[in-house]
Protein backbone atom coordinates (compact mmCIF):
# COMPACT_ATOMS: atom_id res chain seq x y z
CA UNK A 1 0.00 0.00 0.00
CA UNK A 2 1.32 3.24 -1.07
CA UNK A 3 0.66 6.56 1.61
CA UNK A 4 1.30 9.95 0.12
CA UNK A 5 5.03 10.79 -0.70
CA UNK A 6 5.98 7.48 -1.61
CA UNK A 7 5.96 5.67 1.87
CA UNK A 8 5.09 1.87 1.44
CA UNK A 9 2.86 -0.20 4.21
CA UNK A 10 2.09 -3.58 3.93
CA UNK A 11 -1.11 -4.82 3.29
CA UNK A 12 -3.28 -7.16 4.26
CA UNK A 13 -2.40 -10.22 2.81
CA UNK A 14 1.85 -8.87 3.40
CA UNK A 15 1.15 -9.99 6.73
CA UNK A 16 0.17 -13.53 7.33
CA UNK A 17 -2.13 -15.39 10.18
CA UNK A 18 -5.49 -13.35 10.82
CA UNK A 19 -4.69 -10.83 12.93
CA UNK A 20 -4.54 -13.26 16.03
CA UNK A 21 -8.65 -13.36 16.43
CA UNK A 22 -7.94 -17.20 14.72
CA UNK A 23 -11.49 -16.58 13.46
CA UNK A 24 -10.54 -17.63 10.11
CA UNK A 25 -9.21 -21.31 11.92
CA UNK A 26 -11.66 -21.43 13.60
CA UNK A 27 -14.57 -21.34 10.92
CA UNK A 28 -12.57 -23.75 9.02
CA UNK A 29 -12.00 -25.92 12.03
CA UNK A 30 -15.67 -25.93 12.10
CA UNK A 31 -16.10 -27.36 8.82
CA UNK A 32 -13.67 -29.68 9.07
CA UNK A 33 -15.67 -31.12 12.66
CA UNK A 34 -18.91 -31.58 10.35
CA UNK A 35 -17.49 -33.36 7.66
CA UNK A 36 -16.08 -35.49 10.50
CA UNK A 37 -19.25 -35.47 11.99
CA UNK A 38 -20.94 -36.65 9.10
CA UNK A 39 -18.71 -38.97 7.66
CA UNK A 40 -20.71 -42.16 8.47
CA UNK A 41 -24.05 -40.53 7.01
CA UNK A 42 -24.15 -42.33 3.43
CA UNK A 43 -26.93 -39.80 2.20
CA UNK A 44 -27.92 -36.29 2.55
CA UNK A 45 -31.61 -35.72 1.37
CA UNK A 46 -33.04 -31.74 2.10
CA UNK A 47 -37.01 -31.70 1.84
CA UNK A 48 -37.75 -28.54 0.41
CA UNK A 49 -40.11 -26.16 -1.67
CA UNK A 50 -39.35 -22.48 -1.40
CA UNK A 51 -43.50 -22.28 -0.90
CA UNK A 52 -44.97 -22.88 2.89
CA UNK A 53 -47.67 -25.16 3.85
CA UNK A 54 -47.33 -27.41 1.27
CA UNK A 55 -46.30 -30.36 3.55
CA UNK A 56 -42.61 -30.30 3.90
CA UNK A 57 -42.82 -31.10 7.52
CA UNK A 58 -45.19 -34.14 7.05
CA UNK A 59 -43.50 -35.52 3.87
CA UNK A 60 -40.59 -35.36 5.09
CA UNK A 61 -41.24 -37.79 8.45
CA UNK A 62 -43.63 -40.16 6.13
CA UNK A 63 -40.90 -40.30 3.73
CA UNK A 64 -38.46 -41.07 6.96
CA UNK A 65 -41.52 -43.77 7.94
CA UNK A 66 -41.23 -45.23 4.58
CA UNK A 67 -37.56 -45.39 4.78
CA UNK A 68 -37.37 -46.96 7.69
CA UNK A 69 -40.04 -49.59 6.66
CA UNK A 70 -37.53 -50.87 4.22
CA UNK A 71 -34.78 -51.08 6.75
CA UNK A 72 -32.86 -48.32 6.33
CA UNK A 73 -31.46 -46.26 9.28
CA UNK A 74 -32.74 -42.68 9.05
CA UNK A 75 -32.44 -39.52 10.73
CA UNK A 76 -34.15 -36.11 10.60
CA UNK A 77 -32.61 -32.78 11.23
CA UNK A 78 -35.86 -30.38 11.02
CA UNK A 79 -33.74 -27.18 9.99
CA UNK A 80 -37.46 -24.81 10.31
CA UNK A 81 -35.77 -23.22 13.49
CA UNK A 82 -39.27 -20.34 13.44
CA UNK A 83 -41.57 -23.32 12.75
CA UNK A 84 -40.20 -26.67 14.21
CA UNK A 85 -42.52 -29.41 13.67
CA UNK A 86 -40.79 -32.42 13.17
CA UNK A 87 -40.52 -33.17 17.63
CA UNK A 88 -44.50 -32.86 17.09
CA UNK A 89 -45.09 -35.22 14.08
CA UNK A 90 -42.19 -38.10 15.71
CA UNK A 91 -44.25 -37.81 18.69
CA UNK A 92 -40.72 -36.65 21.27
CA UNK A 93 -42.29 -33.18 22.36
CA UNK A 94 -41.05 -33.87 26.16
CA UNK A 95 -37.78 -34.84 25.17
CA UNK A 96 -34.58 -32.72 25.61
CA UNK A 97 -31.14 -33.44 24.06
CA UNK A 98 -28.31 -35.17 26.71
CA UNK A 99 -24.59 -35.21 25.96
CA UNK A 100 -23.30 -38.50 24.45
CA UNK A 101 -20.07 -40.23 23.95
CA UNK A 102 -19.39 -38.42 20.35
CA UNK A 103 -21.66 -35.34 21.06
CA UNK A 104 -25.50 -35.06 21.82
CA UNK A 105 -27.25 -38.22 21.47
CA UNK A 106 -30.10 -37.88 19.27
CA UNK A 107 -33.75 -38.99 20.10
CA UNK A 108 -35.50 -41.39 18.50
CA UNK A 109 -38.97 -41.92 17.61
CA UNK A 110 -40.82 -45.45 18.73
CA UNK A 111 -40.44 -46.51 15.15
CA UNK A 112 -36.53 -45.64 15.04
CA UNK A 113 -36.13 -42.86 13.50
CA UNK A 114 -33.76 -39.65 14.96
CA UNK A 115 -35.49 -36.35 14.82
CA UNK A 116 -33.37 -33.32 16.07
CA UNK A 117 -35.48 -30.62 16.14
CA UNK A 118 -35.52 -26.99 17.83
CA UNK A 119 -39.35 -28.11 19.13
CA UNK A 120 -37.45 -30.50 21.58
CA UNK A 121 -35.61 -27.32 23.09
CA UNK A 122 -38.51 -24.59 23.13
CA UNK A 123 -41.75 -26.03 23.89
CA UNK A 124 -45.45 -25.08 22.02
CA UNK A 125 -46.41 -22.14 22.29
CA UNK A 126 -42.94 -20.43 23.01
CA UNK A 127 -41.65 -18.45 20.29
CA UNK A 128 -37.80 -19.41 19.28
CA UNK A 129 -36.14 -16.18 19.63
CA UNK A 130 -32.83 -14.99 17.99
CA UNK A 131 -31.16 -12.56 20.64
CA UNK A 132 -28.86 -10.11 19.58
CA UNK A 133 -26.14 -7.88 21.96
CA UNK A 134 -27.01 -4.82 19.70
CA UNK A 135 -30.08 -4.41 21.17
CA UNK A 136 -33.57 -4.29 19.30
CA UNK A 137 -31.46 -5.68 16.02
CA UNK A 138 -32.02 -9.08 16.21
CA UNK A 139 -33.70 -9.23 12.68
CA UNK A 140 -30.10 -8.43 11.42
CA UNK A 141 -28.60 -11.07 12.47
CA UNK A 142 -30.60 -13.54 12.09
CA UNK A 143 -29.98 -15.55 9.63
CA UNK A 144 -26.37 -15.34 10.35
CA UNK A 145 -27.63 -16.88 13.96
CA UNK A 146 -29.91 -19.69 12.22
CA UNK A 147 -27.47 -20.75 10.13
CA UNK A 148 -25.26 -21.25 13.09
CA UNK A 149 -26.99 -22.83 15.11
CA UNK A 150 -27.79 -25.49 12.17
CA UNK A 151 -24.09 -25.74 11.83
CA UNK A 152 -23.55 -26.66 15.65
CA UNK A 153 -26.46 -29.27 14.81
CA UNK A 154 -24.74 -31.01 12.22
CA UNK A 155 -21.49 -30.59 14.64
CA UNK A 156 -22.51 -31.46 17.76
CA UNK A 157 -25.12 -34.08 17.26
CA UNK A 158 -24.08 -37.56 17.80
CA UNK A 159 -25.77 -38.68 14.24
CA UNK A 160 -24.01 -41.91 14.00
CA UNK A 161 -23.97 -44.59 11.09
CA UNK A 162 -27.33 -42.92 9.04
CA UNK A 163 -28.16 -44.59 5.55
CA UNK A 164 -30.06 -40.99 5.04
CA UNK A 165 -30.42 -37.71 6.83
CA UNK A 166 -33.67 -36.26 5.65
CA UNK A 167 -33.13 -32.31 6.47
CA UNK A 168 -37.13 -30.47 6.23
CA UNK A 169 -36.14 -26.82 5.21
CA UNK A 170 -38.38 -23.90 6.22
CA UNK A 171 -39.55 -21.71 3.40
CA UNK A 172 -37.90 -19.31 1.39
CA UNK A 173 -36.60 -19.56 -2.39
CA UNK A 174 -33.32 -17.86 -2.34
CA UNK A 175 -32.36 -19.65 0.96
CA UNK A 176 -32.47 -22.44 -0.71
CA UNK A 177 -29.28 -22.25 -1.74
CA UNK A 178 -27.81 -21.01 0.79
CA UNK A 179 -28.98 -24.70 2.76
CA UNK A 180 -27.16 -26.24 0.02
CA UNK A 181 -24.19 -24.31 0.51
CA UNK A 182 -24.63 -25.41 3.82
CA UNK A 183 -25.10 -28.56 3.42
CA UNK A 184 -22.43 -29.28 0.84
CA UNK A 185 -23.21 -30.39 -3.37
CA UNK A 186 -23.69 -33.91 -2.32
CA UNK A 187 -26.47 -33.46 -0.62
CA UNK A 188 -29.64 -33.97 -2.92
CA UNK A 189 -32.97 -32.63 -2.76
CA UNK A 190 -36.63 -33.27 -3.18
CA UNK A 191 -39.33 -30.52 -4.02
CA UNK A 192 -42.43 -30.62 -2.35
CA UNK A 193 -45.55 -28.82 -4.24
CA UNK A 194 -49.01 -28.54 -3.74
CA UNK A 195 -51.45 -28.49 -7.44
CA UNK A 196 -52.11 -24.84 -7.45
CA UNK A 197 -50.28 -22.18 -9.69
CA UNK A 198 -49.31 -20.24 -6.94
CA UNK A 199 -47.27 -22.76 -5.28
CA UNK A 200 -45.64 -24.36 -8.34
CA UNK A 201 -44.66 -20.57 -9.54
CA UNK A 202 -42.91 -20.45 -6.62
CA UNK A 203 -41.26 -24.25 -6.79
CA UNK A 204 -40.06 -23.14 -10.08
CA UNK A 205 -38.05 -20.26 -9.12
CA UNK A 206 -36.52 -22.83 -6.25
CA UNK A 207 -35.64 -25.02 -9.61
CA UNK A 208 -33.43 -21.92 -10.85
CA UNK A 209 -32.16 -21.24 -7.78
CA UNK A 210 -30.62 -24.73 -6.90
CA UNK A 211 -29.41 -24.56 -10.34
CA UNK A 212 -26.97 -22.22 -9.53
CA UNK A 213 -25.31 -25.25 -7.21
CA UNK A 214 -24.05 -28.76 -8.29
CA UNK A 215 -26.55 -30.47 -6.07
CA UNK A 216 -28.43 -33.10 -7.53
CA UNK A 217 -32.66 -32.53 -7.32
CA UNK A 218 -33.95 -35.46 -7.49
CA UNK A 219 -37.77 -34.39 -8.46
CA UNK A 220 -41.04 -33.17 -7.22
CA UNK A 221 -43.62 -34.45 -5.23
CA UNK A 222 -47.25 -33.10 -5.84
CA UNK A 223 -48.86 -32.83 -2.25
CA UNK A 224 -52.45 -32.43 -1.53
CA UNK A 225 -53.34 -33.41 -5.92
CA UNK A 226 -56.87 -33.83 -4.49
CA UNK A 227 -58.20 -35.20 -0.98
CA UNK A 228 -59.06 -38.46 0.06
CA UNK A 229 -62.86 -38.38 0.34
CA UNK A 230 -63.60 -41.16 3.64
CA UNK A 231 -67.10 -41.37 2.47
CA UNK A 232 -66.65 -42.79 -0.95
CA UNK A 233 -63.75 -43.96 -0.62
CA UNK A 234 -62.24 -42.08 -3.63
CA UNK A 235 -59.73 -39.30 -4.63
CA UNK A 236 -61.79 -35.79 -5.36
CA UNK A 237 -60.34 -32.83 -7.06
CA UNK A 238 -59.21 -29.78 -5.21
CA UNK A 239 -57.75 -27.71 -8.22
CA UNK A 240 -58.01 -27.90 -11.54
CA UNK A 241 -56.33 -30.46 -13.55
CA UNK A 242 -54.17 -28.60 -15.73
CA UNK A 243 -51.45 -26.47 -15.22
CA UNK A 244 -49.90 -24.13 -17.09
CA UNK A 245 -46.60 -24.10 -14.99
CA UNK A 246 -44.27 -27.90 -15.99
CA UNK A 247 -41.54 -29.01 -14.32
CA UNK A 248 -38.35 -30.23 -16.28
CA UNK A 249 -37.95 -32.73 -13.34
CA UNK A 250 -39.29 -35.86 -12.62
CA UNK A 251 -42.50 -36.48 -10.67
CA UNK A 252 -41.63 -38.56 -7.74
CA UNK A 253 -45.22 -39.00 -7.07
CA UNK A 254 -48.73 -37.74 -5.78
CA UNK A 255 -50.51 -37.62 -2.55
CA UNK A 256 -53.80 -36.60 -1.99
CA UNK A 257 -54.77 -34.62 1.27
CA UNK A 258 -55.73 -37.38 3.44
CA UNK A 259 -57.83 -36.02 6.90
CA UNK A 260 -57.32 -39.77 9.09
CA UNK A 261 -53.05 -38.65 7.04
CA UNK A 262 -53.56 -34.86 9.03
CA UNK A 263 -54.94 -36.50 12.60
CA UNK A 264 -52.49 -39.03 12.54
CA UNK A 265 -49.70 -36.03 11.53
CA UNK A 266 -51.21 -33.74 14.75
CA UNK A 267 -50.87 -36.95 17.31
CA UNK A 268 -47.62 -37.84 16.20
CA UNK A 269 -48.59 -41.33 15.13
CA UNK A 270 -45.83 -44.33 14.78
CA UNK A 271 -45.15 -46.11 11.23
CA UNK A 272 -47.23 -49.16 12.59
CA UNK A 273 -50.65 -46.61 12.44
CA UNK A 274 -49.22 -44.91 9.60
CA UNK A 275 -48.82 -48.36 7.75
CA UNK A 276 -52.74 -48.79 8.00
CA UNK A 277 -53.88 -45.43 6.29
CA UNK A 278 -54.99 -45.59 2.52
CA UNK A 279 -51.62 -43.13 1.91
CA UNK A 280 -49.22 -45.11 2.56
CA UNK A 281 -48.78 -47.31 -0.36
CA UNK A 282 -48.59 -43.68 -2.24
CA UNK A 283 -46.24 -43.00 0.17
CA UNK A 284 -43.71 -46.24 -0.11
CA UNK A 285 -44.08 -45.33 -3.69
CA UNK A 286 -42.57 -42.26 -4.04
CA UNK A 287 -39.84 -43.08 -1.40
CA UNK A 288 -38.89 -46.14 -3.85
CA UNK A 289 -39.03 -43.51 -7.01
CA UNK A 290 -37.07 -41.21 -4.56
CA UNK A 291 -34.46 -43.62 -4.55
CA UNK A 292 -34.41 -44.88 -8.20
CA UNK A 293 -33.95 -41.25 -8.84
CA UNK A 294 -31.11 -41.01 -6.73
CA UNK A 295 -29.11 -44.32 -7.93
CA UNK A 296 -29.73 -42.96 -11.31
CA UNK A 297 -27.97 -39.57 -10.45
CA UNK A 298 -25.36 -40.83 -8.34
CA UNK A 299 -24.43 -44.27 -9.61
CA UNK A 300 -21.18 -44.77 -7.51
CA UNK A 301 -22.85 -44.91 -4.53
CA UNK A 302 -24.72 -47.91 -3.18
CA UNK A 303 -28.18 -47.79 -2.43
CA UNK A 304 -28.07 -49.77 0.44
CA UNK B 1 -9.15 -7.90 10.87
CA UNK B 2 -5.41 -7.32 11.46
CA UNK B 3 -3.67 -4.02 12.43
CA UNK B 4 -0.51 -2.55 10.97
CA UNK B 5 1.92 -0.55 13.00
CA UNK B 6 2.19 2.52 10.71
CA UNK B 7 5.74 3.62 12.11
CA UNK B 8 7.34 0.41 12.06
CA UNK B 9 5.10 -1.20 9.07
CA UNK B 10 5.03 -4.34 11.43
CA UNK B 11 1.76 -6.41 11.88
CA UNK B 12 0.29 -5.61 15.71
CA UNK B 13 -0.02 -8.34 17.99
CA UNK B 14 -3.33 -9.35 19.44
CA UNK B 15 -2.45 -9.06 23.51
CA UNK B 16 -5.39 -9.06 25.26
CA UNK B 17 -9.31 -9.28 25.13
CA UNK B 18 -11.07 -7.03 27.98
CA UNK B 19 -13.90 -8.73 29.10
CA UNK B 20 -17.36 -7.38 27.80
CA UNK B 21 -19.25 -4.00 28.41
CA UNK B 22 -23.01 -3.39 27.06
CA UNK B 23 -22.18 -4.95 23.99
CA UNK B 24 -18.77 -3.64 23.45
CA UNK B 25 -15.81 -5.43 23.70
CA UNK B 26 -11.83 -4.08 24.01
CA UNK B 27 -9.45 -5.59 22.44
CA UNK B 28 -5.62 -4.44 22.50
CA UNK B 29 -2.89 -4.62 19.96
CA UNK B 30 0.53 -4.34 20.67
CA UNK B 31 3.20 -3.51 17.86
CA UNK B 32 6.16 -5.92 18.35
CA UNK B 33 9.18 -3.51 16.93
CA UNK B 34 8.08 -0.07 18.80
CA UNK B 35 6.00 -1.55 21.89
CA UNK B 36 3.07 0.73 20.59
CA UNK B 37 -0.23 -0.24 21.92
CA UNK B 38 -3.84 0.50 20.54
CA UNK B 39 -7.43 -0.86 21.72
CA UNK B 40 -10.37 -1.87 19.01
CA UNK B 41 -13.30 -0.68 21.03
CA UNK B 42 -16.13 -2.58 19.00
CA UNK B 43 -19.47 -1.56 18.79
CA UNK B 44 -22.73 -3.96 19.50
CA UNK B 45 -23.13 -4.42 16.13
CA UNK B 46 -19.57 -5.11 15.11
CA UNK B 47 -19.14 -7.72 18.59
CA UNK B 48 -22.48 -9.17 16.78
CA UNK B 49 -21.05 -9.94 13.28
CA UNK B 50 -17.91 -12.19 15.03
CA UNK B 51 -20.76 -13.48 17.61
CA UNK B 52 -23.13 -14.67 15.06
CA UNK B 53 -20.30 -16.81 13.79
CA UNK B 54 -20.35 -18.74 16.55
CA UNK B 55 -16.64 -18.09 16.95
CA UNK B 56 -14.36 -16.36 19.65
CA UNK B 57 -11.83 -13.58 19.17
CA UNK B 58 -8.24 -14.86 19.72
CA UNK B 59 -9.73 -18.42 20.51
CA UNK B 60 -8.15 -21.81 20.16
CA UNK B 61 -9.60 -23.58 16.85
CA UNK B 62 -10.17 -26.56 19.40
CA UNK B 63 -13.71 -25.54 21.33
CA UNK B 64 -12.85 -27.54 23.99
CA UNK B 65 -9.38 -25.43 24.81
CA UNK B 66 -11.10 -22.11 24.19
CA UNK B 67 -13.73 -22.85 27.29
CA UNK B 68 -14.54 -19.84 29.11
CA UNK B 69 -12.29 -17.58 27.35
CA UNK B 70 -14.80 -16.67 25.11
CA UNK B 71 -15.50 -12.76 25.73
CA UNK B 72 -18.73 -13.29 23.46
CA UNK B 73 -20.70 -16.24 25.77
CA UNK B 74 -21.69 -14.07 28.55
CA UNK B 75 -23.26 -11.54 26.50
CA UNK B 76 -25.42 -13.40 24.00
CA UNK B 77 -28.63 -14.38 26.97
CA UNK B 78 -29.62 -17.23 25.42
CA UNK B 79 -26.36 -18.93 27.01
CA UNK B 80 -26.54 -17.36 30.04
CA UNK B 81 -30.57 -19.24 30.30
CA UNK B 82 -31.39 -21.12 33.97
CA UNK B 83 -29.16 -24.05 34.15
CA UNK B 84 -25.73 -22.82 32.89
CA UNK B 85 -24.68 -22.37 36.19
CA UNK B 86 -24.32 -25.66 38.39
CA UNK B 87 -26.34 -26.59 41.63
CA UNK B 88 -23.66 -25.67 44.17
CA UNK B 89 -24.48 -29.14 45.55
CA UNK B 90 -23.61 -30.61 42.33
CA UNK B 91 -20.34 -31.33 41.21
CA UNK B 92 -19.19 -32.18 37.37
CA UNK B 93 -16.64 -34.64 36.73
CA UNK B 94 -14.32 -33.73 34.13
CA UNK B 95 -15.18 -36.08 31.86
CA UNK B 96 -18.83 -35.62 32.20
CA UNK B 97 -18.13 -31.56 31.39
CA UNK B 98 -15.77 -32.21 28.53
CA UNK B 99 -19.26 -34.25 27.26
CA UNK B 100 -21.81 -31.69 27.88
CA UNK B 101 -19.00 -29.36 25.91
CA UNK B 102 -19.51 -31.40 23.04
CA UNK B 103 -23.35 -30.64 22.40
CA UNK B 104 -24.77 -27.73 20.38
CA UNK B 105 -24.00 -24.57 22.77
CA UNK B 106 -27.68 -23.64 23.04
CA UNK B 107 -28.55 -26.88 24.15
CA UNK B 108 -26.20 -27.08 27.03
CA UNK B 109 -28.42 -25.43 29.64
CA UNK B 110 -31.54 -27.11 28.98
CA UNK B 111 -29.47 -30.25 28.92
CA UNK B 112 -27.32 -29.23 32.24
CA UNK B 113 -30.59 -28.36 34.06
CA UNK B 114 -32.07 -31.82 32.58
CA UNK B 115 -29.31 -33.79 34.04
CA UNK B 116 -28.73 -32.07 37.43
CA UNK B 117 -32.84 -32.24 37.72
CA UNK B 118 -32.08 -36.03 37.13
CA UNK B 119 -29.00 -36.59 39.96
CA UNK B 120 -30.78 -34.49 42.36
CA UNK B 121 -33.92 -36.82 42.44
CA UNK B 122 -31.58 -39.56 43.14
CA UNK B 123 -29.55 -37.67 45.94
CA UNK B 124 -26.34 -38.04 43.63
CA UNK B 125 -23.27 -35.33 44.70
CA UNK B 126 -21.43 -35.99 41.24
CA UNK B 127 -22.46 -36.04 37.98
CA UNK B 128 -20.15 -38.75 35.83
CA UNK B 129 -20.13 -40.81 32.89
CA UNK B 130 -22.65 -43.12 34.75
CA UNK B 131 -24.88 -40.44 35.45
CA UNK B 132 -25.28 -39.39 31.85
CA UNK B 133 -26.09 -42.63 30.94
CA UNK B 134 -28.56 -43.54 33.60
CA UNK B 135 -30.01 -39.87 32.59
CA UNK B 136 -30.11 -41.16 28.18
CA UNK B 137 -31.77 -44.46 29.66
CA UNK B 138 -34.34 -42.59 31.94
CA UNK B 139 -36.11 -40.50 29.00
CA UNK B 140 -35.36 -43.72 26.59
CA UNK B 141 -32.34 -42.98 24.59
Amino acid sequence: MALEGGHHLKGYYDISGDGGSNVLAQVDAQQARIAQNLSLVRNLLAIGSGKGGVGKSTMTMQLACALRRQGYAVSIMDADLNGPCQARLGGLRETILLPGASGATVPTTESGIGVVSMATLVPEPRAVEFESVATGSSHTWRATKEFTILRELLEGMDWGKLDYLLVDLPPGVERIVQYAELLGPTAMFVLVTIPSELSKGVVARSIEALKQTSNPILGYIENMDGYFCQDCQRVKPLYPAQSSIQFELPRLGTLPFDPALAAHCDRGGSLADLSTLPSWPLLQRIAEEMLKRAAELTPSEETR
Amino acid sequence: MKFLCVSCDEAMKLMEVAPPDRGSLSVVYRCPTCAQEIAMLTNPFETQVVSSLGVQIGADSDPMDGESRCPFSSMVPELGAPGEESSPELRWSPEASSRLANMPEFARPLAKAGIEKFAKERGLGEIDLGVLDGARKSMGM
